[in-house]
């Protein structure tokens, strides 16, 4: 089988598990919590697509997520002027445009500096969220009143726990079948060279900042759909979705995953929702302990838990 | 008469106050191996690097056959037909040596890159990362990475540089064949004379930026300012 075909049947059978895993979980908080895990896996994977491709880590990813969110509530509220069918398309084609834009631009700067310009443009954008009260509600946020029907669909469907996990599982595995067979495309080849060696890429013939300012705009696209389904869900978005917290949380959640391979960052917000609600219950103080863990990871499994298996492999070739 | 391969006048390169470069002229004739050499910081690299497009000219022009390059950066120079390799070895460590290669032939529209693995002994590695491979490997895909096309002037930062000095002959036997099938004119920067000697038609000595002497290997091997400046006993 080819590697698409790999992929697509991978994507297929994980797609399927998901109706599976929704009759397994009692209906409830950990179907909610689940939901909620995948919207936020979304928002991973596209740190892990960026962290893949580019070799570059984000502090701002919030700020698509956000606005993915905003964007999606602004047209869902005003339905003479959009039907949902587009608007919700819109808001992510609009964000990732917005990206390409400013990737252009962005991604010319590298490592350290290239993370604290994101952080800067998503605390300029938890700002604007905050200030312009008259389209984003301000430090309120915006209620968004879903229409009776989206695609078809009855709006509860996106507001009910096994409705919304369904939906985000789907988003979740279709997206990162995209993103596996983006990174196993001559496009994905290339990016990954000039994330290994910019230079020599350009001495083979090759322009280096549209392939990159691509990747950020595709990174920027997937953020965009996991707000898209935020707001769909919750029917509310606020400046806190924009925060910086939140793009530091996407961050932890890929790299405990690791970014070498493309499910990692899904894992990794798995562990990280589970974990979390394990430890809420035992202490206030979670958020350390999942520090401890990150520390943990960091030294022992540098290229996170997706990278355990060709660990194993290694040492057993090693002892054989 | 045909244009030089590859033309340089008055090119200069100053790093605040110092002159790397100070007004070299160099011409290149279509199919040469020319060999490139002068005691450590004479300007050799930084001659390629403003050749190549890397580091800009203070001064002074570039011209490929006949085509004024000097303002175009290294993608567009590749695209014309310059091609160069570095001195500390420049590959995708993380990615497998056959996709290298293909990645670099896709660019230029070649279709070499399965007759250059089999030439540079890197067939049986192409599954394998770059980074997995021996050092000598590594030295023979940055050359292969160089040569796919094959471009039209190949400049080459000491290609041999951390070879033993029977891989550095056998690298340069290999250079020549390929070069000379290719009909690809190279500028090559190396320190090992006997590389140099062996393989190159004619030699240009830079000191202190400037071209201090040119001429047939066994012209520079006579000339008394070279042997003073650089070869010392390296020409006896």
């Amino acid at each position: 089988m080819s590697g698409a075909g790999r992929i697509a049947a991978g994507a297929l059978a994980t797609a399927a598990a998901g109706p599976a895993i929704a009759a397994l979980v009692p209906p409830g908080v950990l179907l909610s919590l689940l939901a909620q895990a995948c919207i936020y896996a979304i928002l991973a994977l596209s740190v892990g697509v960026l962290a893949r491709q580019n070799g570059m880590v984000s502090f701002g990813h919030a700020a698509m997520f956000g606005a993915g969110a905003y964007l999606a509530g602004i047209g869902l509220g005003a339905p003479g002027l959009l039907p949902a069918e587009a608007a919700l398309p819109l808001a992510v084609l609009a964000v990732a445009a917005v990206c390409f834009g400013l990737g252009l631009i962005v991604v010319r700067v590298h490592g350290i500096a290239f993370a604290m310009l994101t952080l800067a443009l998503g605390q300029a954008c938890f700002e604007a969220a905050n200030k312009a009260r008259g389209v984003t509600g301000g430090a309120d946020g915006l209620t968004v009143a879903l229409p009776r029907e989206i695609f078809g669909l009855p709006a509860a469907t996106f507001q009910w726990a096994e409705g919304m996990f369904l939906i985000a599982w789907l988003a979740m595995v279709a997206l990162a079948a995209l993103a596996a067979l983006l990174a196993r495309s001559r496009f994905g080849l290339l990016t990954e060279a000039i994330r290994e060696n910019e230079e020599r890429a350009r001495f083979l013939g090759y322009g280096t900042v549209l392939p990159r300012a691509a990747v950020f705009a595709l990174s920027g696209g997937i953020a965009a759909a996991g707000g898209v389904l935020y707001v769909l869900y919750n029917g509310f978005v606020s400046p806190e979705t924009v925060h910086w917290s939140v793009s530091g949380s996407a961050l932890i959640m890929a790299l405990l995953g690791g970014t070498r391979t493309v499910w990692g960052p899904l894992a990794g917000a798995a562990v990280y929702f589970l974990l979390r609600e394990q430890l809420v219950e035992v202490t206030e103080r979670w958020l350390g302990l999942l520090g401890i863990l990150l520390v943990l990871v960091m030294v022992f499994l540098p290229d996170g838990l997706s990278g355990l298996p060709r660990r194993l492999r290694r040492q057993r070739g090693a002892e054989a | 008469m045909s244009a030089p391969a590859l033309s340089a006048r008055g090119l200069a390169r100053h790093y605040g106050g110092v002159a790397a470069l100070r007004g070299v002229d160099l011409d290149l004739v279509p199919g040469e191996i020319r060999g490139l050499i002068g005691p450590n910081g004479a300007g050799k690299s930084t001659l390629v690097d403003v050749l190549s497009g890397r580091a800009p000219g203070s001064g002074g022009s570039v011209r490929l056959f006949g085509q004024d390059i000097t303002g175009l950066g290294p993608a567009a120079r590749r695209h014309a037909g310059l091609a160069r390799s570095f001195q500390r070895t420049s590959i995708f460590p993380a990615l497998p040596v056959g996709a290298q290669l293909d990645l670099a032939a896709r660019r230029v529209g070649a279709t070499d890159a399965p007759r250059l693995l089999d030439e540079l002994d890197l067939a049986r590695l192409a599954a394998v990362p770059a980074e997995q491979t021996a050092y000598g490997d590594q030295r023979r895909l940055d050359l292969a990475l160089a040569l796919v096309g094959p471009p039209r002037v190949l400049l080459l930062d000491e290609p041999a540089a951390g070879l033993t000095a029977e891989e550095s002959l056998a690298l340069a036997d290999r250079l020549r064949e390929l070069a000379r099938a290719r009909g690809v004119t190279v500028l090559l920067v190396e320190h090992d004379m006997e590389v140099v000697f062996r393989i190159c038609e004619r030699i240009t000595v830079l000191e202190l930026g400037a071209i201090l002497a040119e001429g047939t290997p066994q012209e520079i091997r006579r000339h008394p300012e070279v042997v003073r400046a650089y070869l010392g006993s390296a020409a006896a």
